[in-house]
């Protein structure tokens, strides 16, 4: 019964994010809804990472760091080695996750607060770093990166060239949406894996999963790398639709967006951060007509939710669950 | 020599100041308040107004910042953090409350006093210049001195007030104190309010000096996140210690690394982390705060 | 339980409702004029001059009757985005502006973001105008790009130039904020000191943006005694702080940015301190100053409460949009022809006393006329107000 409900809502997203959205789209002539459901895409990516070192009990606010990490690698193998796209994707996820390792190891001791406020410094240090590189041309930043060229095995097209499309802005948000739906998919898995038990154990008790042979250490970088394999792949992919990248395209701000996505939808949930970014994203995209009164009403309304539903939006669900079963 | 030490004096106190309201906030309720920065910026504007629109004396101006602020702070913790606190599974859900009153606080910010750089004229004229080792302004030298004097009443106040002493046992034990009869609620909206306030006065302080506008909230936030990460987390020396500690490395950083220009603050920022690795909980905090 | 969800559901109806709402006009059909940039946080005030002048422009220009285009009268409508100085946003920005079938967009304002929105513009055939000074926004193969204002590495010479002749400056000195813009403009200036013979003591100190004590970061600087200290790419938020350190640490030489910035924040920052202090300007000076320009600003002022210097600049955009769709109609629907437009473009500029004229320039700088010819005004800062040092013109 349970595992029916499961494959019918999982059908019932597909159905939307590759019909029901294009159709709309078409439809209703809103073309620009493309670009913002990319960007929902690939941030709620981000935010997944986040999500899951919020998993192991720790707040990150540092994911800007490894998305500005991600897009410049591909934006460097892509202008500099010319690399295709499509290979630099994996491989921005993966330096960063080897990056994280190296920072993750020392900071990861650190927890609460502590935790919290160094990963903002990381931030900030990701952003001089780039200004003071070389090899990221500091300043004056990348511009005019190629869009993805065609990816083929053994003669045969997998993915198309991007420049010749008639319409790219499609062909991004199935991109955007195809990774975030493997990346989710990924995060389910470990969630609902041993992995992931031990992971809720971590973010409980930390002393007391090591006493019953825990190696917490290992599994706290482990979490920490995937996270922000997350992260590179997200900040990766945005570098290919701007086809630029400068110190400043992933700042503080977007640390501390990427975290509360995750507090909006809700800690609880896997699918959380998705809902999360959806709605601080979008929500500001509507607000649009309001004018200077945009991030006023942008801000009380996101108290308000606050104030109604402290553990996230999807916890509106658990709520009427508890009603009913009273 | 001497001018550095002495600007990473001024610096220090001014940051100390500010470090302490965040690390009462956090001492008391466990909120990492996210808005202090805007706290600040909105104190300053405060004093803004007062002195330069209205034409009133500065001390009249602080005292308005002061007391608004207390009131902002006082109303955002009664109506605004005790829901969220009370309701929600994980404390760190505060974060987004905070989060979502920094947006807030911007934008009435934006909306109230413009966009524009603000500042009130010079209290005091005239350069302190000891041949030329050490060049301070006078108004400097005064606000330097305000904000040491009230980093000292603040002290004396936590220390020997009833209330202070109640905040204290607070911090320390919530529910020790809660059941040695401190009335919770009432010493956490002191608190907030008081926090608050200090935070306002940095801002009308210094609102004679560097100016104020609307985007300084966010980045004062985290340097002084920075600050109480030095000194460690909701401990009251802790922060005072942060600030200075940070003001000198300024001071220092920014003159025995001016020729290499762009990386000072990297390399602030690289050996705080390196410097945390080795001592997660900050020069004198509590383990895990 | 009920309520609650009751409650939610209202604000997301709210929500939903604001999305389709839409402004309406009553006489005559609407020429929409887009804006996308930074109205909100530290750099605010950049944006919010543009948009307001944009505003004031197009709601003097609604009420003596409409722009006459081709024979049909239109009302401008602005329709701003604040992009919040995120690249990310600004592309959504651009999207929307295609989204509403504008052409022609103002902004954005910093570098990061008018290098993102140039594969939105260049798709959807939007001309935009931004204020950022990186060549290759402007260069061939990029074509939808106009410079709307005077880039640093035009103006940066001339000042340059006139202080060499004028008071015999020998060395120079520059401090920059460690962010994209003022990095890439100090650079620029460092290079165009060195070719004109000066000697650059200091070329390497920065300071965050957000730094409230400028004393330490000036020291080495004031140290290495430069005749000329030149405050690159400055925000208008740091300059008076930066003016006011230097002059109390003792420092007595010339001070001079290549931005624009605003008297009355000058005044109320640095106040005495600040006389001397030269800046790029727009073409607001008393003797300048055409009476269009004096009731624009009286306009703005009405409008908004109090006037912007830095809009002296950004009143120029809108002036030379409109004035290119009179003189080719129909590039109110296509970008091609208003580019070809712009090489030949020609008309008398309201804003300045004399014949001043309104045409494309930068040939010199970008290969292709790609900025908008505004008055290269330097200005001198002295008691509350601005003071023309001279007038130049760039090409």
């Amino acid at each position: 019964m349970k595992n029916t409900t499961k494959i019918a809502g999982v059908g019932i997203f597909l159905l939307i994010v590759f019909v029901m959205v294009p159709w709309a789209i078409a439809a209703s002539g809103r073309w620009d809804f493309y670009y913002t459901l990319t960007s929902v895409a690939l941030l709620s990516i981000a935010s997944a990472g986040v999500w899951l070192t919020f998993y192991i009990g720790r707040i990150n606010i540092g994911q800007g760091a490894y998305t500005l990490a991600g897009g410049y690698v591909s934006a460097v193998l892509v202008t500099q080695a010319g690399v295709n796209f499509w290979l630099t994707l994996p491989l921005a996820g993966l330096f960063c996750a080897a990056l994280s390792v190296l920072i993750g190891l020392p900071i990861l001791r650190l927890r609460g607060v502590y935790f919290a406020m160094i990963t903002l410094v990381l931030t900030e240090v990701a952003r001089l770093t780039a200004l003071a590189l070389p090899i990221t041309q500091g300043a004056k930043g990348i511009t005019s990166i190629p869009l993805p060229r065609e990816l083929s095995l053994f003669g045969m097209t997998l993915i198309p060239d991007f420049a010749r499309l008639e319409n790219p802005k499609l062909a991004f948000y199935l991109m955007a949406v195809i990774l975030m739906i493997a990346s989710y998919a990924a995060l389910y898995r470990i969630v609902n894996s041993r992995l992931g038990h031990l992971c809720r154990s971590l973010q409980q008790n930390e002393e007391l999963a090591s006493s019953i042979g825990v190696n917490i250490s290992y599994l706290r970088v482990l979490a920490y790398a995937i996270s922000s394999f997350y992260g590179g792949i997200a900040g990766a992919s945005f570098v290919a639709i701007s086809q630029s990248i400068y110190p400043s395209s992933f700042q503080v701000a977007d640390s501390v967006n990427f975290m509360l996505n995750c507090f909006l939808g809700g800690l609880g949930f896997v699918f959380g951060p998705m809902l999360g970014t959806l709605v601080l994203y979008f929500g500001w995209d509507l607000l649009f007509t309001t004018g200077r009164y945009q991030l006023l009403i942008y801000s009380s309304l996101l108290i308000a939710l606050m104030m109604l539903l402290p553990n996230g939006l999807l916890s509106l669900n658990q709520l009427r669950g508890k009603g009913m079963r009273k | 020599m001497e001018q550095i030490l002495a600007n990473g004096l001024y610096l220090g106190a001014q940051y100390a100041l500010i470090a302490l309201g965040l690390t009462l906030i956090f001492s008391l309720m466990n909120v990492l308040n996210f808005a202090h920065g805007q706290m600040y910026v909105l104190g300053g504007f405060v004093t803004y107004t007062v002195v330069s629109q209205l034409g009133m004396p500065f001390i009249v101006g602080l005292l308005a910042s002061a007391v608004t602020l207390a009131v902002v702070g006082g109303l955002i913790e009664r109506y605004l953090f005790r829901t969220v606190i009370r309701r929600s599974h994980r404390e760190e859900s505060t974060m987004l409350l905070a989060a979502g009153i920094a947006f807030f606080l911007d934008a009435v910010i934006l909306l109230a006093f413009g966009e524009k750089q603000r500042g009130v004229p010079k209290i005091i004229n005239g350069v302190f210049n000891w041949d030329f080792r050490l060049i301070m302004p006078y108004d400097r030298i005064l606000i330097g001195a305000l904000a040491i004097a009230l980093i000292a009443a603040f002290i004396l106040f936590m220390q020997y007030s009833t209330a202070g002493r109640a905040m204290r046992a607070l911090a320390q034990d919530r529910v020790a104190a809660q059941l040695m009869g401190v009335d919770v609620n009432r010493y956490s909206t002191l608190g907030f309010a008081l926090g608050a306030m200090l935070a306002g006065l940095v801002g009308g302080l210094l609102v004679t000096i560097t100016g104020i506008n609307l985007g300084m909230g966010g980045p004062t936030s985290i340097k002084a996140f920075m600050m109480i990460m030095i000194g460690g987390a909701g401990v009251i020396s802790g922060a005072i210690a942060g600030g200075f500690i940070l003001g000198m490395m300024e001071s220092v950083g920014l003159t025995v690394l001016a020729a290499y220009g762009d990386i000072t603050y990297l390399a602030i920022f690289v050996l705080l982390m390196v410097f945390l690795a080795f001592r997660p909980q900050g020069l004198m905090g509590k383990p895990w705060g | 339980m009920k309520r609650r969800a009751l409650l939610i559901s209202t604000a997301l109806v709210a929500v939903a409702s604001l999305s389709f709402s839409g402004s309406a006009f009553a006489e005559n059909p609407v020429l929409k004029i887009g804006f996308v940039g930074v109205t909100s946080g530290p750099a605010a005030a950049w944006g919010t001059s543009n948009q307001r002048s944009m505003e004031t422009r197009a709601a003097w220009i609604n009420e003596t009757g409409g722009v006459d285009i081709g024979g049909t009268v239109y009302n401008v409508e602005i329709v701003a985005f604040d992009d919040q100085k995120d690249p990310k946003r600004a592309i959504a920005g651009m999207e929307k502006m295609a989204q509403e079938g504008i052409h022609y967009v103002v902004g954005p304002n910093v570098d990061d973001g008018a290098a993102a929105v140039r594969p939105v513009a260049e798709q959807n055939g939007i001309i935009y105008f931004p204020y950022a000074f990186p060549k290759s926004l402007y260069q061939a193969p990029a074509s939808n790009a106009v410079l709307g204002m005077v880039a640093n590495y035009q103006s940066g010479p001339a000042i340059y130039k006139y202080l060499i002749e004028k008071n015999g400056i020998k060395k120079v000195a520059f401090v920059a904020a460690n962010e994209s813009d003022p990095l890439s403009q100090r650079d620029g200036g460092v290079a165009a000191a060195k070719e004109l013979g000066l000697e650059v003591v200091s070329d390497s100190i920065t300071y965050q943006v957000d730094t409230t004590d400028f004393t330490p970061v000036l020291l080495p600087a004031i140290k290495a005694q430069p005749d000329l200290l030149v405050l690159s790419g400055v925000s208008p938020a740091n300059a008076p702080q930066l003016i006011r350190s230097a002059r109390e640490l003792g420092y007595e030489g010339l001070i001079s940015t290549e931005t624009a910035q605003d008297a009355g924040v000058l005044q109320e920052g640095a106040g005495e301190l600040a006389n001397g202090f030269i800046s790029v300007g727009g073409a607001s000076t008393p003797e300048l100053a055409s009476d269009q320009m004096r009731e624009f600003v009286d306009r703005y002022t009405k409008m908004f409460g109090e006037y912007n210097d830095e809009s002296n600049t950004k009143v120029y955009a809108l002036e030379y949009i409109l004035e290119t769709l009179k003189a080719n109609p129909a590039a109110i629907t296509d970008v091609e022809a208003f580019k070809t437009t712009m090489d030949t473009f020609e008309a008398p500029n309201p804003y300045m006393t004399g014949d001043a004229k309104l045409t494309y320039v930068g040939t010199s700088s970008f290969g292709q006329k790609r900025q908008l010819s505004v008055p290269l005004v330097v200005n001198e800062y002295k008691d509350g107000g601005f003071m023309t040092l001279f007038v130049a013109q760039v090409d």
